[in-house]
């Protein structure tokens, strides 16, 4: 099929399904075509860039895009923000051939303000496609709504803490977190400049690693972009050796558990599984801190204002208030503590090729529920806390349904810069 | 008899109250209240972990010159 007629079939699936998932924010028409006539011209010209070239893709609405395409954030007081320019990571596909179909529906500012339910958004709540009674995750709801519909071949999502493995796991695609640094955040809203990352979601894990090879690598604008070559390399090199984290499974409920067991069996066909400890930090405390502090900085003007009255979600019109109260020796001490967490953890998982555990503590959870009330259990989460404060990269793959025909998501981490396999 | 953990919450609150209460309705503050408590267990957290006087900030600072 030609990069002309692939686009059309997915602009055509972006408008009519769409919005029957309230995945989409802004069908990029006219610049789809202009990419997809371009690939087309040079695919037949012998100018092939590589295996992205005329693919359609999505991206997550906190992406910067020029042309006069709104860049919303997913949050009413910013649905007619512009930019005059791309985010690096939108350049770096423009780069790479990929057409550019969809700006993709998020939970208002990344989640940033402290959302409690789906209905999180201007667009509405990100409905799965698997059952769109069941949320879809979030915050790039719309990024897992849409690879999992067929809405695109893939999409790019950014996780703060949860934002790429959450609607991975609810929406039963593959989402891949990098390592912090490995992708730019250049035009991309911040929301925690130390935490923030961007990743693609796709069907596959080795769709993943193409996207990842296409976006990585260093850019001028973004001084935490690491200047390390990414090659993706799908090759085994069986037996793995693997670490499950000891207590990962507390607060889980039961089908979670059984789903996990089941997996770690499958994985034992061909790699060791060891139980690991991490020493007695506060991981939750460090990440949360560092969160609040450089949200309340990020977003100071927002706050000020009280543009947060304007948001969809109730919860988020007095959440930014409290992180004002965060003290700068506090935040100080997080990223102290934050450098010994990173040598403990990088220690402990020195001999391993990577954690694996379940990606969330529940399935995707009814569309009209506060999601936190259906987490049981006051369980910590020290894999989303350690992973995002450590800035590791990490990996959720489809692993099999719930009773009700919800996905669940397996994930796995590596030390920085290691490939998650 | 009131706790230091509780008279830095109910102090820290009062200051963000007088700062942006008058946005706010009761049930938003009451909200607010819960969230700094949050904020003084995290900080809580993070003050019993002794460190040595060496031990930095992990964040990356480079003096910059344009073009260098």
């Amino acid at each position: 099929m030609s990069p002309i007629g692939l686009a059309e079939v997915f602009l055509e699936r972006l408008e009519n399904l769409g919005p029957e998932y309230n995945a989409v924010v802004t069908i990029t028409k006219e610049r789809a075509m202009e990419q997809a006539e371009r690939a087309e011209a040079e695919i037949s010209e012998g100018n092939y860039r590589g295996p992205l070239h005329g693919i359609p893709y999505g991206a997550k609405d906190l992406l910067a895009t020029s042309g006069g395409i709104p860049t919303t954030w997913g949050a009413a007081p910013f649905r007619n923000q512009t930019f005059d320019f791309d985010a690096s990571v939108v350049a770096k596909l423009e780069e790479a051939g990929a057409v550019l179909a969809s700006k993709l529906a998020m939970v208002e500012i990344a989640g940033g303000m402290g959302y409690r339910q789906p209905n999180a958004s201007f667009t509405g709540p990100g409905k799965n496609p698997w059952n769109p009674n069941t949320w879809t995750g979030g915050s790039s709801s719309g990024s897992g709504a849409a690879v999992a519909a067929g809405l695109v071949p893939f999409a790019i999502g950014s996780e703060t803490w949860g934002s790429i493995l959450s609607p991975a796991n609810n929406c039963g695609v593959t989402g891949l977190r990098p390592t912090y640094g490995r992708v730019s955040r250049f035009g991309a809203m911040a929301l925690s400049w130390t935490l923030d990352k961007l990743g693609p979601l796709c069907l596959t894990a080795d769709d993943c690693g193409l996207v990842l090879e296409a976006i990585a690598g260093p850019d001028p604008n973004d001084q935490t972009a690491a200047d390390l070559e990414f090659t993706y390399d799908d090759g085994s090199k069986s037996p793995f050796k693997l670490a499950v984290l000891q207590g990962v499974l507390e607060g889980c409920g039961e089908a979670v558990k059984e789903n996990f067991e089941d997996a770690l069996k499958v994985l034992e066909g061909f790699a060791t599984v060891e139980e690991i400890e991490f020493p007695d930090l506060p991981y939750e405390a460090v990440t949360r801190t560092i969160l609040n502090a450089e949200a309340a900085s990020a977003f100071d003007e927002f706050t000020e204002k009280g543009t947060a009255g304007e948001l969809t979600a109730p919860e988020c019109h007095y959440g930014p208030y409290a992180r004002t109260a965060v003290l700068a020796k506090d935040y100080l001490k997080a990223l102290r503590l934050r450098g010994v967490i990173c040598r403990v953890v990088d220690e402990a998982m020195a001999p391993f090729d990577a954690v694996v555990a379940p990606s969330r503590r529940s399935p995707a959870s009814p569309i009209d529920q506060e999601f936190r009330k259906i987490v049981p259990g006051t369980a910590r989460d020290t894999m989303g806390a350690v992973g995002n404060g450590a800035g590791l990269p990490s990996i959720s793959v489809p692993n099999g349904f719930t009773p009700g025909g919800c996905p669940r998501g397996s994930s796995s981490w590596g030390g920085p810069t290691r490939r998650t396999q | 008899m009131i706790d230091e953990s509780s008279k830095e919450s109910d102090f820290l609150f009062d200051m963000v109250r007088d700062r942006y209460g008058n946005r706010l309705s009761a049930e938003e503050l009451e909200e607010v209240r819960k969230g700094v408590e949050g904020i003084v267990k995290a900080a809580e957290a993070l003050r019993s972990v002794k460190l040595g006087n060496g031990t930095e900030p992990f964040s990356i600072f480079k003096p910059y010159r344009k073009g260098a």
